[in-house]
């Protein structure tokens, strides 16, 4: 693709006319020739996502996915005001959650906007199948909204670099194989395509691509939470233009209508609602933009007025503006103190202050995906381009333009929030790519050209002076031509000295025209290629094997490879969830640990007590005391949940780690914070979690040990858990409360069934009921006590 | 000589005790309060006779209970143990409680430290072997080492948990953490009138376009340093406190520099790869920017062949480091005819 720079060569002396219709014929077969390349970098980026589908099947992944996929089904199936108005009881039961007004919509109204259109135009795709595909669609949208920003910055050739770069960037495809159906998706598209319209408007003034970059801000807030980063990136690139002194006229028009109309649109979606005002988060854009205002009146009272007059302006201008200033700093700084996290929410807070979320939030900081990355998270997540991102960062230096210092901005933003938190390291790949983009691109342009000049048959420097044309980073139309006409005029004569009248545009022109004799030694251009392009390929073995094999396991269908070196699948999750559907009531309520909440409802449309959408602890907590309690007490808290079946999941016979035991002391925890009697020492023998025989009575009592372990003992005799590997404690034991319903084939997934209740009035001898009722009666109160729901 | 009577005053004091051993509750207490005045934050460094004085010779019910930190010197050095943060908030709790309370609130709560070195004794009398360590005894503890001790958790969070475990277990109040402010009052005013004088100038100079932010290189020097520092992982040292390099088990004289896994990185490595990673690409943009304007061929291709060298060792030994450390097979696909 770099053929783009060098194949632009002004023609030799001919005829004006004769040489305009040779550059237009150039620059259209140019432009034919990136459409292609861009068509096969689209087909690149969706085709290289599609290794979960050939590796396993068209399946949708892990947790969220599966909630946002029933979210998506509904959609489809009710219609938009329906979905906006959802309030769902199939989960939380007995509580429900108001689906409608929690959630970004902008993935599923976008997947349910395309299966529509598929529908209409008669291809009859399924719901599933457009969920599925919607990642890499919306990665090939982004490889070529990577090109538009790119190429806005420093031109086609290192705009088309950084889209095969993007389109191929590991840390972006963790997020965006085919099956990964999550907001990110989408976002990522939606962040760089703002940003592009933000600089197209910056470069252009024109209010159209403004109006367009505060739609496109818009779809960023319907679709993740993170379109935080743009509104406080913009206006921080839009005070450092103030501050350096590269105020314009499309500066403003960039910048005001972005903050009006994308502060009134954000506030339609409800999941932002008001917080689009009310949130510290946003007064970084409210601040800058009042600043904006006072440093456009300065300009304006500058350009009315003559320079004496000015400067008594100024001095009236300045504390008028000032006095509001202050006035303004002083409201926001009222209100952002007299909450309590000072406006800012946990998360963000910890961004600004590394250290703020080990300190106060153990919840945000025992995420794994808000862990501060190592080193080689940067190696497996953007692999060579952590190499090539400095030169990026010169190139954008040299010269500085609006749009560069942008790029700048946002990659500088950006490595520093994913060195906090390595989920952000999505948010930083495509900076990185962008800058590797220009770093390959301008080194290919330079080592290409000492190659071509200096190559033994041609007459290096009569035919170097050929190199004039380039197609980078041009400001606008008016400088292109300029420069074209200049430099085909003055081309046999050196007398470009003497042109120096107009600083602005002579100043690139100059460059320009001194760079068709900088060339470097040929040897040593020749290995530097061979050597770039040794780079550039094992980026290539690199990310795909990160898709091939890291990222394409769609955790709900597991394989592994015996010694023989055949293929073992483990679908037992499907397995269960199809059992449920097919053998239980409609109604019938399930519980589990709330890992597996969004897809019993998504899979077996049952009702669940908990899912993955943690916004209610006590509720955790209940299911987490019942999971830990002994049998009778966990019974009567599950019956007043009105709950019918109780689903664990088990990886002791096949080895699976992630399993419900393996979870145990999590809700051993989130219930004993809780409801204070479940205390966590009682399942710890010496500050030792075990399962075997030296176990604390309270662990081998507990549901969770009977629920995964019962009739463990006949599968091999020795009830041998291969995950913990160890012969379990308790291996002989009956259910009393529950009864097995079905397990799967390697025992994964485990469903029982609540007993009913027992007949209270049974004609036993009367002698035994007084001494029960006399025994029972005080122990009865006890466990009363001891279930929340009583 | 006015450094006599605070140095002596305790050394007078204890011989006081020792002599009056029929000392009644109420003398143990002003005693306390005595004590308990001569340090900034009120913690009462006890030592073997002291503990003896007023723990195991003074029957219960004592009218007072004893919060004691166990504190080791030689531990200080410890990282890992965070004795000195845990002893700071501990004197945070202490001098906040004191501030919250009347005199007679107060006198029923002291907040104690015993060091290991001078008090072994007193060490193995409440039973306690690992660090760090702190003890409530209340006024009806007989046996010292049936009294309560702090969990792991409370001490966690700092000086707010810590209160909460002594409110939970002595029914007293502690109140609000009066926590010193990170710059005091005249300090805040003195950077106000900085800060404005400054302002007035900066505008000014902005104005005229003349400030170090109008130099591009020093924007490009900060850009590539946020860079190297993010890329090395050190928001990653900082917030897990990682030390530059360890010093091997087995063999003392030898430093270990590189940490095997990928979770876990020591500063020094990572600042290294960190660099790696900035100066190949410093060199690539050098080359293509700076270097192709220099007119002299020779000093063009000395400085190519350097850049290509370290280049290419470096991108190497990143590579070799990376197999190392995460142990992932990265590997390409070739059609199977091809094998």
């Amino acid at each position: 693709m770099l053929e783009e720079d060098t194949r632009k060569l002004s023609m030799a002396d001919g005829e004006s006319s004769r040489e305009a219709t040779a550059r237009t014929l150039r620059n259209a077969f140019g432009n034919v020739f990136s459409f292609f390349i861009l068509l096969l970098i689209g087909i690149l980026a969706f085709s290289i996502r599609l290794f979960s589908v050939i590796k396993y099947e068209s399946v949708i992944h892990e947790f969220d996915p599966y909630f946002n996929y029933r979210v998506t089904q509904f959609l489809t199936k009710n219609g938009i005001y329906d979905f906006w108005n959802w309030f769902d009881d199939r989960t939380w039961y007995p509580l429900g959650r108001v689906i409608g007004g929690t959630v970004y919509p902008g993935l599923t109204l976008t997947a349910g906007t395309l299966w529509w259109l598929l529908n209409s135009l008669n291809i009859p795709l399924s719901v599933e199948t457009v969920c599925v595909f919607t990642a890499p669609i919306f990665s090939a949208f982004a490889s070529w909204a990577t090109y538009l920003l790119t190429k806005e910055v420093k031109g086609t050739g290192a705009g088309l670099t950084a889209a095969v770069l993007l389109a191929m960037v590991p840390s972006y495809i963790s997020r965006s194989v085919a099956g990964s159906y999550d907001n990110e998706a989408v976002a990522i598209f939606a962040l760089i395509f703002t940003f592009y319209l933000y600089i197209k408007t910056l470069n252009t003034g024109s209010l159209f691509y403004a109006t367009l970059n505060a739609l496109a801000y818009f779809y960023m807030v319907c679709s993740w939470g993170g379109y935080t980063f743009i509104i406080n990136l913009i206006p921080m690139h839009v005070l450092l233009c103030i501050v350096t002194g590269r105020y314009s006229s499309r500066l403003y028009i960039a910048y005001a209508p972005l903050v009006v109309l994308g502060t009134l649109l954000a506030a339609l979606v409800p999941v932002v609602g008001f917080n689009a005002v009310m949130t510290s988060e946003h007064f970084a854009s409210f601040l800058v933009f009042i600043i904006i205002h006072v440093v456009a009146l300065v300009y304006h009272v500058k350009g009315n007025l003559s320079p004496r007059m000015f400067k008594v302006a100024v001095t009236l201008v300045v504390s008028v503006g000032l006095v509001v200033c202050c006035a303004m700093i002083a409201v926001l700084i009222a209100l952002v103190a007299s909450s309590p996290t000072k406006g800012w929410s946990g998360r963000s807070l910890s961004l600004l202050d590394p250290t703020y979320a080990s300190k106060y939030i153990p919840i945000i900081a025992s995420v794994s995906e808000h862990q501060p990355p190592t080193w080689p998270s940067y190696f497996m997540d953007i692999n060579v381009l952590a190499f090539l991102v400095p030169a990026g960062i010169i190139a954008c230096f040299l010269p500085l333009s609006d749009a560069s210092s942008f790029v700048v901005l946002y990659i500088v933003t950006a490595v520093y929030f994913s060195g906090v938190m390595v989920r952000l390291m999505l948010v930083f790949a495509p900076a990185a790519c962008i800058m590797s983009g220009i770093a390959l691109s301008e080194a290919f342009n330079v080592l290409t050209r000492s190659i071509k000049f200096q190559l033994p048959g041609s007459s290096g420097i009569s035919q170097s002076g050929d190199t004039s044309m380039n197609t980078e980073g041009e400001q606008n139309d008016i400088a292109k031509t300029e420069k074209m006409d200049e430099t085909a005029k003055e081309r046999p004569s050196k007398k470009n000295k003497r042109k120096e009248k107009e600083p602005v545009v002579k100043a690139s022109i100059r460059s320009r025209i001194e760079r068709r004799l900088l060339v470097l030694p040929l040897e040593a251009s020749v290995i530097a290629i061979i050597l770039l392009v040794l780079l550039g390929a094992f980026y290539v073995v690199h990310c795909v094997w990160a898709a091939a094999e890291a990222y394409s396991a769609p955790s709900i269908v597991l394989t592994t490879y015996s010694r023989e070196g055949g293929l073992h699948v483990f679908d037992d999750f499907r397995e269960a969830y199809a059992w449920l559907s097919h053998n239980t009531e409609v109604d019938d309520k399930v519980a589990s640990w709330w890992d597996y909440g969004y897809q019993t409802t998504a899979m077996a449309n049952r009702t669940v007590i908990v899912d993955n959408n943690t916004w209610n602890n006590t509720h955790i907590a209940t299911v987490g005391t019942a999971m830990s309690s002994p049998e009778k007490a966990a019974w009567e808290i599950f019956n007043s949940l009105d709950v019918k079946y109780v689903l664990v999941v088990f990886g002791g016979l096949v080895g699976y780690p992630s399993d419900d035991i393996n979870k145990f002391l999590w809700m051993v925890r989130i219930g004993g914070g809780v409801f204070p009697h479940i205390k966590e020492p009682d399942y710890l023998r010496d500050g030792q979690y075990r399962i075997d025989s030296q176990a604390t009575p309270t662990m081998l009592n507990c549901l969770m040990y009977k629920l995964s372990y019962y009739r463990f003992v006949e599968t091999d005799g020795k009830a041998f858990d291969r995950v913990r590997q160890t012969e379990i404690g308790k291996k002989y034991f009956k259910l009393t409360h529950f009864e097995e319903v079905f397990t799967t084939h390697h025992w994964m997934v485990r469903i029982y069934k609540l007993k009913p209740p027992k007949n209270r009035i049974r004609g036993k001898t009367k002698k035994s009921k007084s001494k029960a009722s006399s025994t029972s009666s005080p122990k009865r109160s006890g466990t009363g006590k001891r279930n929340p729901w009583h | 000589m006015a450094i006599f009577p605070t140095v002596f005053l305790p050394l007078l004091l204890l011989t006081s005790v020792l002599h009056c051993a029929t000392a009644d509750s109420d003398d143990l207490v002003t005693e306390l309060l005595s004590l308990q005045s001569q340090s900034k934050s009120g913690i009462i460094h006890l030592d073997d006779r002291l503990i003896s004085r007023f723990l195991t010779s003074a029957k219960p019910p004592r009218p007072y209970s004893l919060l004691i930190f166990f504190d080791a010197e030689q531990f200080h050095s410890k990282p890992e143990l965070h004795l000195q943060d845990l002893y700071t908030q501990y004197s945070l709790v202490s001098s906040s409680f004191i501030a919250n309370n009347d005199v007679s609130a107060a006198s029923s709560l002291f907040f104690c430290a015993i060091e290991f070195k001078e008090s072994q004794k007193s060490f193995s009398l409440f039973g306690v072997n690992s660090l760090p360590h702190i003890r409530l005894v209340g006024p009806n503890v007989k046996n010292l080492q049936d009294s309560e001790v702090m969990d792991q958790g409370d001490f966690s969070r700092m000086a707010e948990s810590m209160s909460e475990f002594v409110e939970s277990r002595t029914k007293l109040n502690v109140g609000p953490i009066h926590r010193p402010p990170t710059v005091s009052k005249n300090q805040i005013a003195f950077l106000v009138v900085i800060v404005l004088i400054w302002v007035r100038f900066f505008i000014k100079n902005v104005a005229t376009k003349d400030t170090i932010l109008h130099d591009w290189r020093v924007w490009l020097l900060g850009a590539v340093f946020v860079y190297f520092f993010s890329v090395s992982g050190g928001m990653f040292n900082i917030i897990r406190k990682m030390p530059l390099f360890l010093v091997d088990r087995n063999d003392p004289s030898k430093l270990v520099f590189f940490h095997q896994g990928s979770g876990m990185q020591l500063g020094g490595e990572g600042f290294a790869v960190g660099f790696l990673y900035t100066t190949v690409g410093l060199l690539l943009g050098v080359v293509t920017h700076v270097l192709v304007r220099v007119n002299n061929r020779s000093a063009q291709q000395v400085v190519m062949g350097v850049a290509l060298v370290v280049s290419f060792w470096a991108v190497k030994k990143v590579v070799s480091l990376d197999n190392w450390k995460t142990g992932y097979g990265v590997h390409a696909f070739w059609p199977t005819s091809w094998r």
